[in-house]
């Protein structure tokens, strides 16, 4: 009967403010959208980054007059070091080859290409991405080398632009939170408002302050609920929407975000929902319900 | 049942509204309290169900000192103490029988309990016919009739009463006040405060009269007042 009861209360006082209850479960659901969004923009730039880092080489290309001696020291130098996990001589025409094989549907691009025009090269793959630009640095400049590129620095930006656009929409998701919190106490303030009787009369016979408080703090709980749910429909929405789509649509990014990946923020968004609508529904009740 | 030793209350501003009050109320006493507007009444009320606290002086009801009670008991305490009030307190859109279940489901009786002590309390109060009425369907004489019912359902050892009289025509009046006289027959301590002479000096029971927050006569089956 206890149950019955409480959810009873509940149910009558969201009907009974509904555009109120409609604004703060909007809010809420907005707020938790962005958190959603950032903890989701972190996974996917996690994965792109750690499937670019496994493939991060420095390629240092030979110069066509390059002595045998020298290649040879070079090979030796880079073999040495603790960072470099392996070295691979690709002859021009190896890469000649590579190239072909790359660009097999468009032959006109090698169509024209004299065997010998690309640079033979070293491969240096390294036991981690970190070092490149300084395996770099020290390779450029040897005898025999042209030059040695990486292909880090792309990663580096993007990371960059990646921490700021996150900043940004943790800083929006919190205020918004903050606002959700506002919303959902004024909620519970109206509801209080509407029972004032019933709650004098609660007092008068002798019911528990916490029996006094359950209704609302459940409608308030129920509300973050609402918000956390629509928050994760929306967020999977917009995946089946815009993500898939793309999909192997665009080439250099070879790992997006999957659905096992995306449960992983449903219990974090609809937690947070309920936590914050049943803080704010305390706050709320400690001003307003004199128990 | 009651007792009150050297209380003073001081609300925020400096008003006094008791100043000094001692008194005992044994169990299954009828009292009025008298005065007139502001000496106290209503602060002494209040004090017996810990709506206001004491500024000084202790506060004893059923046996327990309630300065000394926790907050969290407080509702417990009103099981035991029964109020009334000249506005009745009824919830309009509630019916005669829910307004009275309503005072039991709150304090967590399960529904069986309900079923049987509601119908039983309301014929107590005659109002046995009339479950099913909304309060503003009812007189006045019979809306305080439910609101006495609700006071009384939960059986409490003390029922308060304030000015329960006041919104009600003499001959309604005399109807409330024979329902309060069975209701102290059953050994409930009744605390009433009221401004009706007719009714005081009919009832002959004893009479705390306060001024200014201090008891300035405490008669046993005393009359309203001298000279007025």
């Amino acid at each position: 009967m206890r149950l019955r009861y409480f959810l009873s209360e509940t149910l009558t006082n969201l009907r009974r403010n509904l555009l109120m209850s409609v604004a703060a479960v909007s809010t809420v659901a907005i707020s938790l959208l962005l958190l959603g969004g950032v903890q989701i923009l972190g996974i996917v730039v996690g994965n792109m980054t750690r499937s670019w880092e496994a493939k991060v080489e420095v390629s240092v290309f030979l110069l066509d007059d390059i002595t045998e001696g020298e290649q040879q020291a070079l090979v030796n130098q880079l073999t040495n070091m603790d960072e470099v996990e392996d070295v691979t001589y690709v002859s021009k025409q190896d890469a000649y080859e590579e190239f072909k094989q790359e660009w097999a549907d468009q032959p006109e691009f090698y169509e024209n290409l004299p065997e010998d025009a690309l640079p033979a090269s070293l491969r240096v793959k390294l036991t981690d991405a970190r070092y490149s630009e300084a395996i770099a640095t020290l390779v450029n400049g040897a005898p025999g080398v042209e030059e040695a590129r990486f292909g880090g620095d792309i990663i580096r930006r993007l990371l960059k632009v990646n921490s700021l656009l996150r900043s940004i929409t943790l800083v929006m998701s919190i205020v918004l939170m903050i606002a959700s919190a506002a919303l959902i106490a004024n909620t519970i303030r109206v509801a209080i408002y509407a029972r004032r009787d019933e709650i004098g009369i609660m007092k008068l016979v002798g019911a528990t302050n916490w029996f006094i408080r359950v209704p609302f703090l459940i409608e308030g709980m129920v509300e973050g609920l609402l918000g956390g749910l629509i928050a994760v429909l929306a967020i999977f929405a917009m995946k089946f929407a815009f993500i898939d789509p793309l999909r192997g649509q665009v080439g250099f990014v070879h790992a997006w975000i999957d659905t096992p990946e995306i449960l992983f923020t449903v219990p974090i968004l609809i937690g947070a929902g309920v936590l914050i609508a049943a803080v704010a529904s305390l706050l709320a009740m400690r001003r307003f319900l004199e128990v | 049942m009651i007792r009150m030793v050297d209380v003073h209350k001081e609300y925020k501003g400096g008003i006094k509204a008791l100043d000094g009050l001692s008194l005992d109320i044994e169990k299954g006493e009828f009292v009025f309290v008298v005065g007139p507007s502001g000496s106290g009444k209503s602060t002494f009320l209040k004090l017996l169900t810990k709506e206001e606290e004491p500024s000084s002086g202790e506060v004893y009801v059923a046996g327990k000192n309630l300065s000394s009670l926790p907050r969290w008991r407080v509702p417990y305490l009103r099981r035991n103490v029964g109020c009334v009030f000249q506005d009745f307190k009824l919830l309009p859109n509630k019916t005669v029988f829910e307004n009275v279940a309503f005072g039991l489901e709150v304090i967590g009786r399960p529904r069986s309990v309900v079923q049987r002590q509601v119908p039983q309390i309301l014929e107590l109060v005659g109002l046995g016919e009339k479950l099913d009425r909304f309060p503003d369907e009812l007189s006045g004489g019979e809306q305080q009739r439910v609101s006495i019912a609700r006071a009384f359902v939960n059986r409490p050892l003390i029922l308060i009463a304030d000015e329960p009289t006041g919104n009600l025509d003499p001959a309604t009046s005399v109807g409330i006040m024979r329902l309060l006289d069975r209701i102290n027959r059953t050994g409930t301590t009744i605390v009433m405060a009221t401004h009706d002479h007719a009714i005081v000096d009919s009832m002959r029971r004893r009479v705390i009269e306060l001024e200014s927050g201090q008891v300035v006569r405490d008669q046993s089956r005393g009359i309203y007042g001298v000279g007025t």
